[in-house]
């Protein structure tokens, strides 16, 4: 699973640091730092979790390929 | 004075605004509003068109449904939060006498893309996540302390002796400004929210008697820097060069207009439905884990701020014509109500999950003291709810409330067994 950020979009709510620090870390304005990353195992529902708490729906999860 | 005469004069319907999306609400003085303003913004969603233009306070749109303010907070080209665009205001300005007051101005809140960013960024820092989470320690001891005050008592007024006290000292205390203004401060913001018809000269002198009151403090940590956000921003720089008292003085008027009521609000409505609430009470006192959840419920659930956009230019916005200068509301209360976005919108559900609200707007204005009123809004639900037991509104004296840009709670008064 990969995770698929629109860093420009991002507005700095920072919902998605909330989910999951380690997948989501911000920079020192309290804005994304990552772009493209893949999901470690494990670490799945975080992600789509920390995805869904973006107010600005710029947080995009590609599923693997069945 | 009656509920009818406070309403303000309908203005002429423009031709281009049809029957279908035409509805008469007045923001400010709408009686259902001021009754019980989320029973009235539930009323709005679900019989209201998703975009209307009303002939109240002027004639203005309402953006009504969540789509519609989602794309508006985003479309900053088509909406913008220049009310006067920005190189006719500076054109106006540079016609002023040269001996004449200052105005200053709240950037970056009133400015468009790509000036707004070079005045927003010197402040994200201060605001960021990380630095208020260092300070949650003090807003808790500081809650604790204004709470404890009031416990023994068994009843208290909630929005004079604890949610006014408790924002407005923490804020006054990051920025370094001295506490004992803070009645005439607090005048001054309510004059400022409270106006029905802005009128722009009363607006601007109001600005300048806030710039007036913080200047000493503004020019003392000048040269005496402290641990406050004023001595901060002495040290930043605005699209590369040093900061000046002139804006020192618009990030002041800024941070203190948005400091002073917004969250005292929301801290508000949130108490309000606990006290009316004795299972969710109940609840969050056993799993204290579950506060946080709440407050974000709590905060989409009760969404209360309504900015202003001006329309940038002739269009079609959703299905409906707007002009260029007409005035829009992002009514985000009734955004975070939307049932196509937040199933049984009304039911307040502590473990929804998968939709974010839009309480802090979207887009690049996205509020820029959220976390602040996070945490805030976080550690008075944990700290009332671990140091009051079981308490209720007063039925007695029931609780008044106040419509326009800030919808907010004039009046709560609780009781509890003491």
């Amino acid at each position: 699973m990969k995770v698929r950020i629109d860093k420009s979009a991002c507005v700095g709510n920072a919902r998605c640091w909330a989910v999951s620090e380690e997948l989501f870390p911000l920079d020192d304005d309290g804005y994304i730092q990552v772009e493209e990353f893949d999901v470690p195992p494990g670490m799945e529902e975080l992600a789509r979790r920390g995805a869904r708490a973006c107010p600005e729906r710029v947080i995009e999860i590609v599923e693997d390929d069945a | 004075m009656t509920e009818a005469a406070t309403i303000s004069e309908a203005v002429s319907r423009p031709a281009h605004v049809t029957d279908a999306v035409f509805y008469d609400f007045d923001l400010f003085h709408d009686p259902g509003l001021v009754a019980d303003p989320h029973q009235r913004i539930i009323d709005l969603v679900e019989n209201a068109p998703p975009v209307f233009w009303t002939p109240r306070n002027g004639g203005h749109w309402m953006l009504i449904g969540h789509k519609a303010n989602f794309e508006a907070a985003r479309d900053f080209e088509a909406f913008s939060n220049e009310m006067v665009p920005h190189e006719q205001l500076q054109a106006i300005l540079a016609q002023m006498p040269p001996d004449a007051p200052r105005i200053p101005m709240a950037y970056p809140i009133n400015l468009d893309p790509p000036l707004h960013g070079k005045y927003r960024v010197p402040l994200q820092g201060v605001f960021s996540p990380r630095t208020i989470n260092a300070i949650k320690d003090s807003i808790r001891e500081l809650a604790g302390e204004i709470i404890d005050q009031v416990v023994p008592r068994g009843q208290c007024e909630f929005m004079a002796e604890i949610a006014e006290p408790l924002p407005v000292k923490v804020f006054l205390n990051m920025l370094g400004m001295p506490l004992d203004k803070l009645p005439e401060y607090r005048a001054l913001v309510k004059a400022h929210l409270s106006e029905i018809q802005p009128d722009p000269s009363k607006a601007m002198q109001r600005l300048q008697q806030v710039a007036a009151i913080m200047r000493d403090t503004l020019i003392e940590r000048r040269d005496n820097p402290q641990d406050d956000i004023i001595s901060m921003l002495w040290q930043v720089e605005i699209d590369g060069r040093p900061t000046t008292l002139e804006d020192l003085e618009n990030y002041g008027v800024l941070l203190f207009i948005a400091g002073l009521d917004t969250v005292m609000q929301g801290m508000g409505h949130g108490v309000r439905r606990l006290a009316e609430d004795a299972a969710l009470q109940e609840e969050l006192r056993a799993n204290p884990d579950l506060i946080s959840d709440a407050t974000e419920e709590i905060l989409r659930r009760y969404t209360f701020t309504v900015p202003p956009r001006r329309v940038a230019r002739d269009m079609e916005f959703q299905g409906v014509e707007m002009k260029e200068g007409e005035r829009a509301m992002l009514f985000l209360p009734a955004a975070d109500l939307d049932p196509v976005e937040y199933p049984e919108p009304d039911r307040l559900d502590i473990r929804r999950e998968g939709k974010a609200h839009i309480a802090f707007n979207a887009g690049p204005h996205r509020c820029l003291g959220s976390h602040l009123a996070r945490v805030e809004l976080n550690v008075l639900y944990e700290e009332l709810l671990a140091r009051v037991p079981s308490f209720r509104l007063d039925a007695a004296r029931p609780p008044r409330f106040h419509g326009g840009h800030v919808i907010g709670v004039e009046e709560l008064n609780l009781v509890w067994e003491s």
